[in-house]
């Protein structure tokens, strides 16, 4: 079974091994497995060995907090004080910010080792991460499929253990979706329940951060150590989690598993029977599951990529190329200038949902395509109140198909969007899901199962992930970190 | 909903883009899929969309804003650091009229 956080813990606690020399393992297996993987776009040796030693004298004066000496990886997305952050876009090139993002603040308080940032799609638009500038990370299962997007780099380097865990941003599913088709567990929290500070926007309303891991008693230590409000995030709140995972062993017996048929049109039958025999499994163990309809669930797509897209233009609006990232080389006025540095530095997927977004909130189309895609958000909010007023999770497949393969070109970027439907309502409700290895279609591609929960019950959430993984997980095929690459 | 080119221009503009001929055709003909897809919000679910429930409901909030209190701001040098030949001004290139 793979070194989880809690045997390097104690691994480090006992003198068995030290942050550098740990550290320094990891290197050795990134030199050799990133120039294919392709998974970190920027390295940080020489400060996560710095980070390694003051690692090291924290553990030496005792009560070292649990993530202290453990080497770890941040989505290319999260600002990181005087190492490049650069959204993998063009227009940040070169990009080092000047502050720490809250959760980068946090984990460095605990002693955190940072290896390096990962790859991920452009300003983290997109599901198979292929729009970095970049070029893709590949998924470390098999190199011919793309790892899922946006968080693409955050779950191949848990996957193929260059990391011992990652964090990862999700706006409509960019954790759990690569989580999913890299058979690691991702944990999107509740709307609020961390703080981000520092993370580069792309959908303020519906961002949100969260860590990839090898186990799902790793993602709630690192969503404990995260976790918090902060006044620099005012939609950010302070909940009284207590030990998260103190919650894990608990017993599903009695627990009200809610099923809503509108998570399973039109999805891959590998996937939906493999749900189904997870769900039978719970109830098999005493948890009582329940049909529910969720109409306004078809909506969410729309709604989604309209609310999302509406925000993005307004949050990209900033990247002029005046204060940092990608200058054009020749102008005739500051006008030209700015198009042209924007034109050049931006993608065409961020183009793309820019034009969508200007679209949607310019004269005479708001109130048919934003105001009423924020109505429809209203009514998917009320949907999820009401059947979380009976049950205590809703089970449903991370994804309504397996990895896809590298260059596929058969998908138009609609098609694309596609394979977020079972993710995005999640964001538009603002509550918490966890996306846990659920066994492997016949090409051997992991398959995630999604578990969601009441806003800020991601100890429920854990607790019913981690159930799976220790009885059932592991024997249908969990990733062990046993990437095959 | 049929997207014109002489449409997309006039979005690129107010986004601040700028598209070449073949990008401006290609784009055109994704943009028409894009928006058929956003429309897809306008079909019926059940009850119909003018009738869902929160009609009327709130859109944003005003309510509860914070006092505005200056606060300490990050040091200028700090903030331009990735502002290439930074000497107190912007330097850009003399426009070419």
């Amino acid at each position: 079974m793979r070194t989880g956080i809690f045997e390097f813990a104690s691994k480090l606690r006992k003198r068995e091994i030290s942050a550098v020399e740990l550290t320094k393992e990891y290197i050795g297996a990134i030199e050799e497995k990133n120039p294919t993987l392709n998974a970190y776009v920027h390295l940080t040796f020489d400060t996560a060995l710095q980070a390694a030693e003051q690692a090291d004298r924290m553990l030496k004066e005792g009560d070292a907090p649990v993530l202290c000496g453990i080497p770890m990886a941040l989505k290319d997305n999260i600002c990181t004080d005087g190492l490049p952050t650069t959204c993998c876009s063009k227009i940040l090139d070169g990009f080092r910010p000047y502050y720490d993002a809250i959760v980068w603040e946090k984990l460095k308080a605990h002693g955190a080792v940072l290896l390096g940032k990962t790859n991920m799609d452009e300003f983290a638009m997109g599901s198979t991460s292929e729009t970095s500038c970049y070029g893709a990370p590949l998924n470390p299962i098999n190199t011919a499929y793309v790892t899922g997007g946006s968080s693409g780099g955050s779950a191949s380097v848990v996957c193929a253990d260059l990391a011992v865990y990652s964090l990862g941003s999700d706006t409509g599913g960019s954790i759990r979706l690569p989580a999913s088709f890299c058979g690691v567990v991702g944990l999107k929290p509740t709307y609020g329940a961390v703080s981000r500070y520092g993370l580069i926007a792309y959908g303020s309303s519906l961002d949100q951060i969260g860590p990839l891991t090898s186990s799902v008693k790793d993602a709630a230590i690192v969503f404990d150590a995260i976790k918090g409000g902060d006044k620099r995030d005012q939609t950010s709140v302070d909940f009284d989690y207590g030990v998260l995972t103190q919650a894990l062993d608990r017993d599903v017996k009695g627990v009200r598993i809610g099923v809503a048929e509108e998570f399973f049109d039109g999805i891959n039958p590998e996937i939906k029977s493999k749900i189904e025999e997870a769900i039978t499994l719970f109830e098999k163990n005493g948890a009582i599951i329940e049909s529910f309809r969720l109409p306004a669930l078809k909506l969410s797509l729309p709604v989604y990529y309209i609310i999302a897209c509406a925000e993005a233009s307004s949050n990209l609006g900033r990247y002029d190329g005046i204060r940092y990232g990608n200058r054009a080389s020749s102008y005739t006025s500051i006008e030209d200038m700015i198009v042209k540095n924007r034109s050049e530095g931006f993608g065409d997927e961020v183009k793309r949902r820019i034009m969508l977004g200007t679209y949607v909130l310019s004269s005479g189309y708001y109130d048919a395509y934003y105001k009423k895609a924020c109505l429809i958000r209203e009514e998917i909010n009320q949907e999820f109140d009401t059947v979380f007023d009976k049950c205590d999770v809703l089970i449903a497949p991370t994804a309504p198909n397996t990895a896809f393969p590298l260059n596929y070109k058969g998908a138009s970027p609609v098609e694309m969007y596609l394979s977020d439907i079972c993710t995005v309502s999640i964001n538009i409700a603002g509550i918490p899901a966890i996306s846990v290895p659920c066994g492997e279609d016949a090409k051997g591609l992991p398959i995630g199962m999604q578990i969601m929960g009441k806003k800020f019950d991601e100890a429920k959430v854990l607790q019913m992930a981690y159930f799976y993984e220790q009885t059932a997980g592991r024997k249908a095929g969990v990733n062990e970190g046993g990437a095959r690459v | 909903m049929a997207v014109t080119k002489t449409e997309i221009e006039k979005l690129a503009r107010l986004a601040k883009l700028s598209f070449s001929d073949e990008e401006n055709e290609r784009f055109t003909a994704e943009f028409d899929a894009i928006i058929a897809f956003a429309d897809t919000i306008n079909q019926s679910i059940e009850g119909g969309t003018e009738q869902i429930r929160s009609i009327g409901a709130r859109m944003v909030s005003f309510e509860a804003l914070r006092p505005d209190e200056v606060a300490q701001s990050l040091p200028n040098d700090k903030i331009l650091s990735n502002v290439e030949g930074y000497n107190g001004f912007f330097s850009v290139e003399r426009s070419k009229k």
